[in-house]
């Protein structure tokens, strides 16, 4: 019930005493606001002048106050602490979304990242504000008020001492049984979520096969159908709460039948039997309000873990192996015999690569889908790591993987969907490079063949493009891409995955003519289906389901009549 | 007020399912009501109890009654929590199946069948996290609002009849936390809930857009710009929250003030009030121990009020949904088989948009036939597609099939039209099911015959769990070709005469898409197709080739005809086959 990892944050102990004194001083002051009422309604109840309810009530006052002032003081001692912890979690989180880069990323989903440092971290704040207080006040208020019962009169402490373990043990025991329902109905709620989410996705489809108006009702009767099935577990959740609330309340009602009884028989005076009955509800009211928010609080350990796993995956260290780099003709890069497996994966990706490039070439990379060319391609940028060490190497130098500093710094990575920021054309084009003077963006506008359709817009360069703004096509993302290369001098490498993949073949024909001229004096890896760009590479590796079966220059692969004249061969279509 | 009344003004969201389930509400109403009257009832008979019991009366005759009544609320005041939370749940949940199939409901009427290439589906996960925020609603604001306003008056009707001042008092000072203060909050909190809104807004797409864009930033090595970035709205979402927290304890201070003054004037009172005889002076206690749990449900109510500007936000949206309905068209069915399909000077704007997407196109297709449309994206192909199936209306011209518009034919429109796009959806079922959705009464046999004719036979039959495997969220579980040739099979058992693809294979690599193609115009031989496609390959499965431009078409004629006669046609074509 308790979440020990709480106590394990930096600096919480110190929070913990200074609260623990706090909680303390208002148990007392709860003790003495119920003391002062019940000596007010004992002196009215002896028909005195109200004048002697004056002094009583001033304590209660001052009591009552100091009880509620209390409260805001603890939130506010551990606010700055709740608020510094919060704040460094989504900075680390931050940085460490840098680090794990985007594979990592992609596997867990952008928006569930997205999520977990925006509302995942309010939880977690919402959850330590709340927690830490809670606790403390459970462990500490109803003893102390026991203890004053037990000065008062031994048997109702005891009552109350006896009738606390049965309710924490019903508690365990229909919270255990509660939550192992709950976790199923979970499940179903995020089946039943997803079902609706899936049906909406599939409206279209639905549609095109006349089905869409009658899944109405199967909408209706999936929910209700999974109403139902929630009520019946919902019983058996709420049957924790009402066991606590059964048990307490019943509680205050027998300790109030008690004392009538002994007051009856003059074994105890009116003002500790009305001071013990006014203590009764304010011992249960700790483990009553951790219980109420026990499933508000949820969220945010959840929440909490979620944080703490990113935080805790690992990620590659030795960044910086490799030193200073500038590729050029006499560089080489050397891949030998190397594996990749992604993680849960049975079978390797990648099977026993051996590439060997030297200087300035233009490499092919070609295969059916699902070969690997994809993989090889985020090898060679660093974004995934190879299964052995030291099969790779730079200059002679080898390397643990490919996310080295000083190798990013040497390319850049045309996907088939270039990812284009929030922001102003210039921007964009200009990401790479810091401080490019507006001739300079303009120039490579143009080289990239964009300057056309940069007339066209109201505020040229200017104009804000990306997610939100104004919608750019497939071939102009590529184009914008593009000019970042012819941007950058300084980047010797460039990976293609597949850029035109999915344009149409006039849009990738005049695409073509531009990309050509940065192909030269670059390294280029260019991974592609589409036949005629293996026309311009002179060096081609021949993928097939993660092997590299061929590797050669053109050419001469077509004389050999082997994987890379069959791949062809299958490809091709015939003539009209 | 006013915001209130426009927020409800056109409401077809909330109010109406409070009138359709208003018996159960009623129902939980009283059942809140009750749990916090027990509660308070409880103190006040054991204040009551333990005053007559220490007159030490002479028989426990004369504490009988509160004795009883002691048990009675403490059993009661549970026993009415929990059948008020089962009730509640059951109502919002009743409710909340309610909302999803008016949901639907609104977006079918919107949806196309022709879908844009890059649909997210955020939108419709906004919608359905709306629904949920109603849900709230009703449990964190409506409920507890209510259930406490009727206790508020109960309690000033209750102390009014025994003394019209104090219950004057009562209504004054129980009215400052149960009116004014959740009035405050959500004034406050509108304002605020504004800004914040804005901030996180900024803080989600910037973060969204540092995420996808995650690998430039990497390779940019511009790892301190990444962080600055987001430096000052994570700052300011922090200055946010503090003014929250801050803003929320002192309120429940104030609230327990007023508690306070509450307390002190019902206290004051009853010292002149029945303080006249040895019997009266047993209700002091009684009404002092009362006072805490009658009031502890109006502690949260400013709190509940103050999460209402995200409902209200909610409830606008999904509101502005049912806006600009489609007008009905009569329909009928149609009267002989398909004989000729004819496009008369097809106009097409959209809403939002400035220029005509579709102008003027004109051609007529027959039985049999197969064209091919390509044209680069945006031309306005898919517009194109979704006016001759029906789902836009035209701005100028029409769409014939055997001379009855096609607006008049959606109802037997999947009789008529067969279509495959780019993402072809799986629904998160088995095999057969999906497939089946083709034509619903198809039998097992008439499925799996449809799987086999599409070469998915040994695949399928190769799983442990064959035919009764599940696809996967989205058809996961498959590849983009195995995506495509399961929707074929639909496609096959649906045996409409008309067949529309719009550009299928564009996520294929070549050898997947030939055979696709291959497959695709070797099964449907004896269809009329028209294919949107966005290159070559396969283009001679078609009689005819359009090429689109601007919503026009420029070139046509047969494939043969253009390779001939067209060098811009020759040159795309032998570029596609890598013979540059
Ligand atoms: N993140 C991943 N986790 C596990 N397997 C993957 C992942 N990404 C790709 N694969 C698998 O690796 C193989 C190669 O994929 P990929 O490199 O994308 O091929 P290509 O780019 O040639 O189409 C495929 O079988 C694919 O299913
Ligand atoms: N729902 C819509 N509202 C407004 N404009 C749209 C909508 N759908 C498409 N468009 C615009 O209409 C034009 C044609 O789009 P579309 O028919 O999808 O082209 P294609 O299928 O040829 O790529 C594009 O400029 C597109 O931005
Ligand atoms: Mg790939
Ligand atoms: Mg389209």
């Amino acid at each position: 019930m308790i979440d020990k990892r709480l106590f394990d944050l930096p600096g919480m102990k110190k929070y913990v005493v200074i609260l623990g004194i706090l909680v303390f001083i208002q148990a007392i002051a709860i003790i003495a606001q119920a003391r002062a009422l019940s000596i007010a309604i004992v002196n009215l109840w002896n028909l005195q002048s109200i004048n002697t309810i004056i002094g009583p009530i001033i304590v209660f006052t001052v009591a009552f106050l100091a009880r509620h002032l209390l409260t805001v003081a603890e939130n506010h001692v551990l606010f700055p602490f709740v608020e510094k912890t919060s704040g460094d979690m989504r900075e680390d989180l931050m940085a460490k979304i840098f680090r794990l880069g985007p594979a990592e990323i992609d596997k867990r989903g952008t928006g569930n990242i997205v999520t977990m440092a925006l509302e995942g971290i309010d939880q977690v704040q919402t959850y330590l504000m709340l927690v830490v207080i809670k606790i403390l006040d459970m462990s500490i208020t109803p003893w102390l008020i026991l203890l004053y019962v037990l000065f008062l009169r031994w048997e109702q402490a005891i009552f109350l001492f006896a009738i606390f373990p049965v309710i924490i043990l019903f508690m365990i025991i229909l919270g255990l049984a509660a939550q192992s329902k709950a976790d199923r109905q979970y499940e179903g709620y995020q089946w039943l979520s997803n079902h609706f989410v899936d049906t909406l996705r599939g409206l279209p489809t639905l549609k095109q096969l006349g089905l869409s108006k009658r899944y109405a009702d199967n909408v209706y009767e999936v929910s209700e159908s999974y109403r139902k099935e929630t009520m019946s577990t919902l019983r058996i959740a709420l049957t924790s709460t009402f066991a606590l609330d059964f048990f307490t309340t019943l509680s205050i009602a027998v300790v109030a039948v008690f004392l009538g009884f002994d007051l009856m028989d003059g074994k105890v005076m009116l003002l500790p039997a009305l001071t013990i009955l006014v203590l009764a509800p304010e011992y249960f009211l700790p483990i009553r309000n951790f219980a109420n928010d026990y499933h508000a609080t949820l969220n945010g350990k959840n929440a909490m873990s979620a944080v703490m796993d990113v935080l805790h995956e690992p990620e590659m260290s030795q960044r910086e192996v490799l030193p200073d780099l500038k590729w050029n003709d006499d560089s080489t890069l050397k891949l030998n015999q190397v594996s990749l497996t992604y993680p849960g994966s049975k079978e390797p990706t990648l099977k026993d690569i051996s590439i060997d490039v030297k200087g300035m070439h233009k490499i092919g990379i070609i295969g059916a889908s699902g070969s690997g060319k994809s993989t090889l391609i985020n090898l060679i940028g660093g974004f995934l790591s190879p299964d052995g060490q030291n099969q790779i190497s730079i200059n002679g130098q080898p390397l643990p993987h490919l996310n080295q500093a000083n190798w990013q710094k040497n390319f850049l990575y045309i996907p088939q969907n270039p990812y284009l920021f929030h922001a102003t054309l210039a921007a964009n084009i200009s990401f790479y490079v810091a401080g490019a003077s507006e001739a300079a963006i303009t120039s490579a506008a143009d080289k990239a063949g964009l300057s056309d359709w940069i007339k066209t817009l109201p505020n040229g360069l200017n104009t804000m493009i990306g997610e939100g703004a104004r919608t750019v096509s497939g071939g102009q993302a590529q184009r914008i891409a593009l000019a970042r290369a012819f941007l950058d001098p300084n980047r010797k490498v460039l990976l293609f995955d597949e850029p035109t993949a999915h344009l149409d073949i006039e849009t990738e024909a005049g695409l073509k003519q531009d990309i050509l001229p940065v192909f030269n004096n670059h390294l280029v890896f260019f991974a592609t289906h589409r036949l005629h760009w293996i026309g311009e590479m002179d060096y081609v590796l021949v993928m097939d389901h993660g092997r590299l079966v061929e590797q050669g220059i053109p050419d001469q692969l077509a004389q050999r009549n082997g994987d890379y004249v069959k791949l062809r061969s299958e490809m091709e279509a015939a003539d009209l | 007020m006013k915001n209130l009344k426009k927020t409800f003004e056109n409401d077809t969201w909330v109010m109406p399912y409070l009138r359709k389930y208003k018996g159960l509400l009623v129902l939980v109403l009283f059942l809140g009501f009750m749990t916090f009257f027990s509660g308070g009832a409880l103190m006040f008979n054991s204040g009551y109890l333990i005053s007559e019991a220490a007159r030490q009366p002479a028989s426990i005759i004369y504490i009988y009654v509160p004795v009883v009544l002691a048990r009675a609320f403490g059993i009661a005041r549970p026993v009415f929590r929990y059948v008020e939370r089962l009730t509640s749940h059951n109502w919002v949940l009743r409710i909340v199946s309610d909302f999803r199939k008016k949901l639907y409901q609104t977006v079918e009427q919107k949806a196309s069948a022709i879908q844009r290439s890059h649909q997210t589906g955020d939108i419709l996960s906004i919608l359905a996290d709306d629904i949920d925020h109603i849900e709230n609603l009703y449990l964190r604001t409506v409920f507890p609002m209510v259930i406490g306003w009727l206790l508020y008056i109960f309690m000033v009707i209750g102390v009014g009849s025994l003394n019209w001042g104090v219950g004057l008092l009562m209504l004054l000072l129980l009215g400052i936390i149960t009116i004014v203060m959740p009035l405050a909050s959500v004034a406050t909190n509108g304002v605020r809930e504004f800004k914040q809104h804005q901030i996180q807004h900024t803080f989600y797409t910037n973060l969204t857009d540092e995420v996808l864009g995650l690998g430039d930033w990497l390779i940019s090595g511009r790892y301190n710009d990444f962080i600055n970035l987001q430096k000052k709205p994570i700052k300011s979402i922090a200055a946010l929250r503090k003014r929250d927290h801050y803003f929320q304890w002192w309120r429940s201070f104030l609230v327990q003030i007023v508690i306070l003054l509450t307390t002190l004037v019902l206290l004051v009172w009853s010292a002149n009030q029945f303080t006249s005889s040895k019997s009266l002076a047993n209700w002091v206690a009684a009404f002092a121990l009362a006072i805490f749990p009658a009031v502890s449900p109006f502690v949260n109510m400013s709190q509940g009020a103050s999460e209402w500007p995200v409902y209200k936000r909610s409830i606008e949206r999904v509101n502005a949904l049912d806006d600009g309905g489609v007008q009905p068209v009569e329909q009928t069915s149609l009267a002989e088989p398909f004989n000729q399909l004819s496009i008369n000077n097809l106009t097409f704007k959209y809403a939002d948009g400035n220029r005509n997407v579709v102008k003027n196109i004109s051609m007529t297709i027959h039985p049999g036939e197969k064209v091919a449309l390509l044209g680069p994206s945006g031309t306005g192909k898919s517009t194109f597609l979704k006016l001759v199936v029906g789902d836009l209306t035209p701005s100028d011209g029409q769409v014939l099939i055997n001379q009855q518009n096609i607006l008049s034919l959606q109802d037997v429109r999947s009789s008529l039209f067969g279509i495959l796009d780019q993402q072809p959806y799986l629904f998160d079922t088995t095999v057969m099911n999906n497939v089946r959705l083709g034509n619903v009464n198809a039998s097992d046999q008439q499925v799996k015959d449809a799987i086999a004719a599409v070469g998915l036979k040994d695949l399928i039959e190769s799983l442990p769990d064959k035919y009764d495997t599940q696809v996967q969220e989205a058809g996961k579980r498959f590849s983009g070709g195995e995506r495509q040739r399961l929707s074929l099979a639909r496609i096959l058992l649906q045996d409409a005469p008309i067949i529309i693809l719009d550009e299928p294979t564009v996520s294929l690599d070549p050898i997947t898409e030939k055979k696709l193609l291959d497959k695709v115009f070797e099964l449907l031989h004896d269809k009329t197709i028209i294919w949107v496609t966005h290159h070559l390959a396969g283009i001679a499965h078609v009689d005819q080739v359009r090429f689109m431009e601007n919503g026009q078409f420029d070139m046509q004629g047969t494939p043969q005809e253009l390779y001939k006669t067209q060098p811009r046609f020759r040159q795309l074509y032998d570029l596609d086959r890598g013979r540059v």
